[in-house]
């Protein structure tokens, strides 16, 4: 009896051995960081606009009522200067897009990108950034 | 007394690896290496044939809209970091934080690869590529637009 007590702590171990072995085995495989969109060259800002540019929940709130294609005055209305501009790009054919980037004000990590073409809002994307 | 509380703790440190265990195969079923759940997209426009259709027992690998490219089993590759996800009809659809508002439809890939992808890694293998830009529209439909040349390159080289 009193050696099968004293057995018992020693699987105790084992188990717990056998958890953490498994998690950290995973850590490994599963790259978390591989989970999360990382940005690349290309969404890197060009020139910062406005340093202190950030985006309220209430921003950001009224920037998602705004249907795609709307004029871009109603967005830079409500957005402002942005943080910073990124590269210019052709994504369609015969027209050039702008990217305006706004570092969320409760979450920093996470940008807003905003895409014009031309006079035209298109649409945001959330970006996480390092 | 001791007894007890030592089968007590001995379960309970079982029930942790059991926990450790499930919690491990629950975070192997989130990596992106696995195939991702097909997207439904809901195309602006409402064209009889599409890519994935078949036509008199023959599949219809192109449609209005595609450019197709002779790629000679080439590889294709992330314009930008992003996501690739299958859709209703097996052809590859690239999403990027980078570009918003805009997705990409690859068609006609051998080995298409699912999950994140950084800009330049392969996204797959094809004799003739069918490509195609879909903006979104304010009805949350996606219209089929004109890629630049710029974008479809990016799409070519690594």
């Amino acid at each position: 009896m009193t050696t099968k007590a004293k057995e018992k702590p020693s699987n105790n171990v084992r188990y717990m051995l056998a958890g953490g072995s498994v998690l950290a085995a995973l850590g490994l495989v599963a790259e978390p960081s591989a989970m999360i969109r990382r940005g690349s060259q290309q969404d890197q800002c060009q020139q910062v606009v406005s340093s202190s540019a950030r985006l309220s929940r209430e921003q950001l709130s009224r920037l998602l009522s705004i249907a795609e294609r709307s004029p871009k005055a109603k967005v830079e209305a409500i957005v402002k200067p942005p943080y910073c501009q990124l590269a210019n790009l052709p994504v369609r054919a015969g027209s050039e897009a702008q990217r305006h980037a706004y570092p969320l004000a409760f979450d920093p990590k996470t940008w807003v990108v905003i895409l014009y073409e031309g006079n035209e809002y298109a649409g945001y994307a959330f970006s996480l950034r390092q | 007394m001791p007894d007890t509380r030592s089968a007590c703790v001995s379960k309970g440190s079982y029930h942790l690896g059991v926990t450790l265990s499930l919690l491990s195969a629950s975070l192997i079923s989130c990596q992106p290496a696995q195939e991702p759940p097909p997207l439904n997209l809901n195309l602006h426009q409402q064209w009889e044939l599409q890519p994935g259709d078949t036509l008199s027992g023959y599949l219809v690998s192109g449609g209005l809209g595609d450019i197709s490219i002779e790629l000679g089993g080439n590889s294709v590759y992330a314009p930008f970091s992003g996501t690739a996800q299958p859709d209703q009809r097996r052809c590859l659809i690239f999403s990027t934080p980078d570009i918003p508002a805009y997705l990409f439809r690859l068609c006609g890939l051998s080995q298409p690869r699912y999950g994140s992808r950084n800009a330049g890694e392969p996204l797959g293998q094809a004799n003739t590529l069918q490509l195609a830009a879909l903006r979104k529209q304010p009805n949350g439909t996606w219209a089929i637009v004109e890629p630049s040349k710029h974008l479809v390159e990016r799409v070519l080289t690594r």
